[in-house]
């Protein structure tokens, strides 16, 4: 997966790639709106990780451009403008998600995933993760070859843990998964112990094996031994 | 009441008031030199009986009929009003008289002469007539050309008053009007465009701060959380007094990100750039919302029971629409007690959410304000309501809470 992130601000743009590659993705990187412009006119990504506000011009042109080209590459744009004004407007440039700053990094990647799904296997196109196989568009899961049946939330759950395997996703992540964005830092976080109490029962009852860990006091991780 | 009114009501009174003066003065002055005149003319005769007698030493016969009348007793003298009867017309007709005393031989006689008035009443009349239809055309006149005035005058007046009922500073730039010739107008609508254009100016500035201090604060706020997730993947993490230190610099760091939104919305809302507006459907959002919510709802074992009793026809942004109900139905969810039991009402009129929860102490008119929290150590920014607040007055509703103590029940009541 090939993909290019367009962030002026350097200390998040370094993370941002650490994570990113860590993730296993090639990524390559535009610190401005030149730049970004130069590599989508040449090269062919899978996705754009954009950065609206850029120095030297707006990014919502840089979407204008792809859409111009008629290019193959996804869009995901990041920005700390949080109005739905904002939001609509990207979207209804061409734009595949809008994630609202700061976010979490394991949302970043559970969207991206879900936009290259989208666009690259329409549909056929499957998870697997040791004895667990997910078919994402039809939301079913199944367990050795055994279907599971969980609820909306366990399913959100679980198909995030998925998403960004062997990686601490950290409690208030999870919620904010689950419940939108607007999930205020001082509710409790005990309905995600709940969730994922009975993900993990319903996982053991069909054979499959615990490999959802919780890290004490930070959060759960999805682990691959 | 009209401008127009107001000036034609003093204008008619003015006029009133005049035209009732000039009617008195014209009266007794038309009046006093038509006696005068007809005084005059006794006069004249005077003389000429007076040479009369002198030259012929008696009276003439009757010269002036019945208006010469002669006695041998004395007579008052000098001019004098009197009314006799008018044997062809058979009424009371005033005649102004003159009596003096003549000598005749010798012999002292008074002689009285009398002169009709009846001809200078009718000049009166005809005067006053004439008079008075004309003051009264010209007083019509007046007010028929004002109210035409009015119309064609104060037109470019209306036009600017239309236009500025029908500017908002969110969408247009500055007011533009059509040149008019009246100098006063052209002034105002000058000042007006020049003062339009300084509040568009006013208010891109504030929006730009607006986002940029957004964009500004979130943007460090997002490397902080960017870095300490990386962070909590290093495997030196395992140590938990390492693990529990970032996750509380974690949690900080959400809910300054948090708060600063709330108040970024806030300031939003006062600056009123929540300009567009899309019909709503109330009640499916509190159903939407209410599913958003299920988690946090299912993990209190709250229940929820939402009536629906008709549709509010309300034109909203969806976005301030959306916190609205967010932050009534969160209030209800953090203020609950463990297996408690929320209500959601909508109808055509209000939106009422009703939960179970324990006694508030304090002022409940103060729960609106910012950052007043039920428990002072508590990590919510106590900004909810505020903004509950700030959408009602935004939108004029009318946003009230009452707390029943007898089921310990709380309620929050939106009147639209």
């Amino acid at each position: 997966m090939k993909l290019l992130l367009v962030e002026d601000e350097r200390s998040l743009q370094a993370t941002l790639v650490e994570y990113l590659r860590h993730g296993g993705y090639v990524c390559e990187v535009a610190g401005d709106y030149q730049q970004a412009l130069a590599k989508v006119k040449l090269y062919q990504y899978d996705c754009v990780v954009l950065d609206l506000t850029l120095p030297d011009g707006n990014g919502l042109d840089i979407i204008r451009t792809l859409k111009a080209d008629a290019s193959r590459a996804g869009v995901l744009v990041i920005s700390a403008r949080d109005t739905l004004d904002d939001r609509l407007t990207a979207l209804d440039l061409g734009a595949d998600d809008y994630l609202t700053k700061p976010f979490h990094l394991a949302e970043l990647n559970s969207r991206l995933r879900a936009i290259i799904r989208r666009r690259q296997f329409q549909g056929h196109h499957h998870i697997a993760f040791r004895d667990l196989l997910v078919w994402p568009e039809q939301a079913a899961v199944f367990v050795r070859d055994q279907p599971l049946t969980l609820t909306r939330k366990e399913y959100d759950l679980l198909l995030f843990l998925l998403a960004n395997p062997n990686r601490v996703l950290t409690k208030e992540a999870i919620a904010e998964h689950l419940c939108g964005d607007a999930m205020d830092s001082a509710d409790s976080f005990d309905f995600i112990y709940t969730h994922l109490k009975n993900l993990r029962k319903k996982l053991q009852e069909k054979g499959a094996d615990n490999y959802i860990r919780t890290m004490y006091g930070v959060g759960y991780k999805l682990s691959m031994e | 009441m009209k401008l127009l009114t107001k000036t034609n009501r003093y204008y008619l009174l003015l006029t009133t008031v005049l035209f009732a003066l000039a009617s008195v003065v014209l009266y007794y002055g038309l009046y006093g030199a038509l006696r005068n005149e007809g005084g005059e003319q006794l006069l004249n005769r005077r003389l000429y009986l007076e040479r009369y007698v002198a030259d012929s030493a008696r009276l003439p016969a009757n010269p002036f009929q019945d208006q010469m009348s002669v006695s041998y007793q004395p007579r008052r003298l000098g001019y004098d009003d009197t009314l006799l009867l008018d044997p062809l017309e058979q009424e009371m007709v005033p005649h102004r008289q003159l009596t003096f005393a003549v000598r005749v031989r010798g012999q002292k006689q008074w002689v009285t002469l009398r002169k009709s008035l009846v001809e200078t009443e009718d000049v009166l009349t005809v005067v006053l007539g004439v008079m008075l239809s004309v003051l009264l055309l010209l007083l019509l006149g007046v007010v028929l050309i004002n109210r035409w005035l009015a119309h064609w005058l104060w037109a470019p007046f209306s036009q600017t008053l239309a236009a500025l009922r029908g500017y908002a500073v969110q969408h247009d730039n500055g007011l533009r009007f059509p040149a008019v010739t009246t100098d006063e107008f052209a002034e105002l609508n000058q000042v007006l465009t020049r003062m339009s254009e300084r509040l568009v100016a006013d208010y891109e500035a504030m929006r730009e701060f607006t986002a940029n201090a957004a964009h500004e604060t979130q943007t460090p706020l997002a490397i902080m959380q960017a870095k300490l997730e990386q962070m909590q993947q290093l495997p030196e993490l395992a140590n938990p007094v390492l693990a529990q230190l970032t996750t509380d610099l974690y949690s900080a760091t959400l809910r300054l990100s948090r708060l600063h939104q709330a108040l970024t919305l806030l300031s939003k809302i006062e600056n009123r750039q929540f300009a567009a507006a899309t019909a709503l459907h109330l009640d499916q959002l509190v159903h939407d919302k209410v599913q958003q919510l299920e988690s946090l709802i299912q993990a209190r074992q709250l229940t929820v029971h939402t009536h629906v009793a008709g549709s509010p026809a309300l034109l909203m942004h969806p976005g301030l629409a959306d916190s609205l109900v967010h932050n009534l139905l969160q209030n209800a969810i953090k203020h609950n007690h463990r297996g408690g039991s929320i209500t959601v009402a909508v109808s055509a009129q209000a939106l009422e959410v009703n939960n179970s929860g324990p006694a508030i102490t304090g002022d409940s008119a103060r729960f609106f304000e910012r950052f007043r929290k039920h428990q002072a150590a508590s990590a919510s920014p106590g900004l909810g309501l505020s903004i509950v607040q700030q959408i009602c007055r935004y939108y004029g509703f009318r946003v009230t809470y009452t707390f029943a103590a007898a089921d310990a029940r709380h309620t929050l009541r939106v009147e639209f």
